[in-house]
């Protein structure tokens, strides 16, 4: 197949994606899929909400929206995200400062970046199970400790410590490389020309963080709206949220109409800071270009004290964290938290017996969506950053949707979609693979297209205009050069399907049921021991497989995708 | 690349087939937890060879699922679970009538005059109170309605949340009873009674631990849960109201449409018959069984003895469930803070 090199565009991308059997035929697989995966149950959602008994109704939203119980949770909902994302974003740039600017001593580093990857990688809950035993009413910090009696661990306060803690790590790892970015001599010019060092943080670092700091609010601020286990089980009565109020609607009072139209309330909000990110965010990223790079400055553009501070705030942090995951662990290791503190190991030996269905079920279907999912994020990632066809921004778009959207809503999709005829899927694994393929599958996308940014098309040109197919190509050259953000859509579909519940708990069945959904019952039976051990067993498993992918990722030497694709959303 | 995809596509729509049963199974969803479901479903396989295929969920999400499955059954029998949850369920169609041959054998109140869901046991409501916190604030085990609106025990109730659990329906039917089934008055009560509660758990079990632990100072539970909180060693109390509190039969049901009906309707005849029941002490289930040749246990009985306990109508419960839990989630539930 000779091809006009240099930059000229093919006269048609039609008639181009047309006259390549392998282009056209994946990309009618890609569309079929998707298709059925995330259009249908979208529009199905829709259909439920606004389509009653065949006339179109704006009743269901509207019950919602002149309802002030349904509105306060909307409000709680946003300012909780608003918060999550603010203190998020602040801890986080207090880890990257703290690692990029104070030299941040190696050890220090390493127990850091050690520390910062367990809430990543923990089921839900677990930050919220070690809160109530910490800061409870007789817990070990409010009550032992510090002897204050009637402390109320529900509410605004402690949902708002946990999900902090739980994802100011994403804003950490997005904030670290942006500060990495910014040649620290360029601060310490401003500094040599007698600015402050307030001043040169105020006028020169910071302007350059903005799109970082922005990025990492709306990452922030997005987890924290779609979260639904932490408010679960901290924010009690006096504070609900949306995605639990969906939820309760759901499976308590079994209003699919009711629960579908308030997820539509959801999904406003999510969708901008999905645009916002994607649009706005996304391009404003300022490169200081100062040639090469001159002799590391030994000026410090850190005051000492502030300094100290930032270690101090790292320290005390970490510490925090080890603590709660300490203590998760001792709950899972100990007869009964609290009342008796003699060793077994009972809890485990009942999660390998009565739970290994859940384990079982859980693992199986990780190691379907774990391949598939990485193969729909290069393969979506290759087509639309390297190949001409028609409706490639829309594939794009389309493709990113069910990751962008709270897992409450794609989950509600799916059961309203595939509940009846025609596509009966209610009850299998494939719904569940299918809901993790497509929702985290899609973090591959960008990483794929972040990497093949960086790779000349000349290579592939080269080897088409030697006559190898699409196909081959695709084989021989670009998939080892992609290879990188492949195992990191592997890293992140497995995780997530190891910890996720939002949109599962939804889809789990007789036949199919998943770790995470035996971690809520257990926790609503406050079988504490069964679901920290539970807990402890994701989080081994986890970094296993991750440890695996990243040993794998070094082996073939591409640099390594960008640690923060490895989070998803 | 395409035919990898294909391949794992296969692969994958095989998966989606539900493993297939070389041995005789039965479907179930359990609304009580796996830890008393799974020794007598284990009993169950011993006497029959049957063996039960389940998951536990709470009441309301256990009948939410049968309606949302109406039209393709997953399950063949709903087992367990406060009979108003079973009753709710009559109305939708779910049921297919049945009477095991306990059945001549039940006081009317242990089952549906045609056999939608038939009692397994029987689960009074009681109090249930920790007893540091007791002394720390001088209060006595409370004895009536009235003394759970005592301020000492502003914020520390914990009990459940009327949209998942049959727990809370219960409690709430109680409450009604107790006031001449005045809803204004009921309602009014529960209203002076929210500033006190802590949490409304999802599960009716969910306030035990924390009651135990102290970390609610009392709350309101079905007595085997209260007394297997009682039984792993935590210090706490369990009294009634001297105004008298509901007692919930447990029930099971035959799912209409069930794709093992005989074998479901093997689990029924076992579960209704004192074939399972009698296992109930061996476990250390402090169900009361609702077949008469059962005998309460003794330490079951000594806990009950004195108290006043009347049944829940499930007519009058299955009829008014939805508008009375409407009522409650709006005028109680997000009455807080």
């Amino acid at each position: 197949m000779a091809r006009p090199s240099g930059p000229a565009r093919a006269p048609s991308a039609l008639t181009r994606s047309l006259a390549d059997p392998a282009l056209s035929a994946s990309v009618l697989l890609l569309w079929g899929a998707l298709a059925l995966f995330v259009v249908y149950p979208m529009l199905m959602l829709l259909a439920r909400i606004f389509w009653v008994d065949g006339a179109l109704s704006f009743a269901g939203l509207r019950a919602v929206l002149t309802d002030a119980n349904q509105l306060r949770s909307l409000w709680n909902s946003l300012l909780l995200a608003t918060l999550v994302g603010t203190a998020g974003t602040a801890l986080g740039l207090g880890f990257a400062l703290a690692a990029e600017r104070c030299g941040l001593p190696p050890w220090m580093r390493t127990v850091v970046d050690a520390a910062v990857l367990l809430p990543l990688i923990s089921p839900p809950f677990t930050t919220a199970i070690a809160m109530i035993f910490s800061f409870g009413p007789r817990g070990l910090i409010t009550y032992d400790l510090l002897g204050i009696k009637g402390f109320s661990v529900y509410g605004l306060g402690s949902t708002l410590f946990s999900e902090t803690l739980t994802y100011f790590p994403i804003a950490y790892l997005t904030l670290r490389p942006v500060l990495a970015a910014i040649d620290a001599n360029v601060e310490a010019m401003a500094l040599s020309l007698g600015a402050s060092r307030w001043r040169v943080f105020r006028t020169v670092t910071l302007p350059l963080a903005v799109p970082g700091l922005a990025n990492a609010f709306l990452l922030l601020f997005a987890a924290s709206l779609a979260d639904f286990a932490t408010p679960l089980i901290l924010a009690g009565n006096g504070f609900p949220v949306l995605p639990t109020q969906v939820y309760l609607q759901i499976t308590g009072l079994f209003d699919l109409r009711g629960g579908a139209a308030l997820s539509f309330v959801l999904l406003g909000p999510a969708l901008a800071v999905f645009l916002l990110q994607r649009y706005w965010v996304s391009r404003a990223y300022y490169v200081t270009v100062t040639g090469k790079a001159g002799a590391q400055t030994r000026l410090s553009t850190v005051a000492v004290w502030v300094r100290g501070a930032l270690f101090a705030l790292c320290a005390f942090t970490t510490l925090l964290i080890v603590y709660l995951y300490a203590l998760l662990l001792f709950a899972s290791l100990v007869k009964a938290f609290g009342a008796n503190h003699a060793w077994t190991l009972d809890h485990y030996r009942h999660i390998f017996t009565d739970g290994w269905n859940a384990i079982r079920d859980t693992l199986i279907i990780a190691a379907f969506a774990m391949p598939l999912g990485g193969l729909f994020g290069i393969l979506v990632g290759y087509l639309v950053a390297r190949r001409e066809f028609p409706g490639r921004r829309s594939m794009e778009l389309i493709s990113m949707l069910n990751y962008a959207l709270p897992g409450t809503i794609v989950g509600i999709a799916y059961l309203i979609a595939f509940n009846d005829p025609p596509i009966m899927l209610t009850g299998t694994a494939l719904i569940i693979v299918a809901c993790y393929v497509f929702r985290y599958g899609a973090t591959g996308i960008r990483a794929t297209m972040a990497l093949l940014a960086q790779i000349d098309r000349s290579l592939e040109e080269a080897s088409q205009s030697l006559g190898a197919s699409t196909a081959t190509t695709f084989r021989r050259i670009t998939l080892p050069l992609i290879l990188p953000a492949f195992f990191a859509g592997l890293g992140v579909v497995f995780i997530r399907s190891m910890t996720a519940i939002s949109a599962t708990i939804f889809l789990v069945s007789l036949s199919w049921t998943l770790i995470t959904v035996k971690i809520l019952n257990d926790m609503t039976e406050l079988l504490l021991g069964p679901a920290a051990a539970y807990s402890v067993f994701v989080i081994a498993v986890v970094f296993v497989v991750i440890a695996l992918t990243s040993w794998m990722l070094r082996r073939l030497r591409a640099g390594g995708a960008p640690a923060a694709s490895l989070l998803g959303g | 690349m395409k035919n990898l995809v294909q391949v794992a596509f296969v692969a994958l729509a095989a998966l989606g087939i539900a493993p297939a049963a070389a041995q005789k199974t039965v479907n179930a969803y359990s609304i009580w937890p796996e830890n008393w479901a799974r020794p007598m479903f284990d009993e169950f396989e011993k006497a029959t060879g049957i063996k039960v295929n389940f998951v536990r969920f709470s009441s309301g999400e256990a009948l939410s699922r049968v309606i949302a499955e109406k039209n393709n059954p997953r399950i063949d029998v709903l087992f367990g679970g406060p009979v108003e949850t079973h009753a709710a369920g009559i109305k939708d169609g779910v049921f297919e009538s049945y009477r095991p041959p306990a059945f001549a054998r039940l006081p009317a109140r242990f089952k549906h005059a045609d056999g939608q869901w038939v009692a397994i046991a029987d689960d009074p409501l009681v109090f249930m109170s920790n007893n540091k916190f007791l002394k720390e604030h001088g209060l006595k085990p409370p004895a009536s309605w009235a003394d759970l609106l005592h301020p000492a025990y502003k914020n520390t109730l914990q009990m459940a949340d009327a949209r998942t659990s049959g727990t809370a329906v219960t409690r709430i039917f109680s409450i009604l009873e107790v006031n001449g089934r005045d809803e204004a008055k009921a309602f009014a009560y529960m209203r002076k009674l929210r500033p006190n509660v802590q949490l409304y758990t999802k599960s009716g079990g969910g306030g035990t631990l924390p009651v135990g632990l102290g970390q609610a100072g009392a709350g309101i539970f079905f007595i085997v849960d209260a007394l297997d909180t009682k039984a792993k060693g935590y210090d706490v109390s369990i009294s009634f109201p001297q105004e008298g509190i509901g007692t919930a039969a447990e029930a099971i049901a035959l799912i209409k449409g069930a794709k093992n009906p005989e074998a479901g309707k093997k689990l029924i005849d076992w579960a209704t018959s004192p074939a399972m029941q009698a296992h109930f002490a061996r476990y250390k289930i402090n169900f009361v069984p609702a077949h008469p040749d059962v005998a309460v246990e003794a330490s079951l009985a000594e806990v009950l003895k004195g108290a006043k306990i009347f049944p829940i109508d499930a007519d009058y419960a299955g009829a008014n469930r939805k508008r009375i839990i409407d009522r409650w989630i709006a005028d109680v539930l997000n009455l807080g803070s």
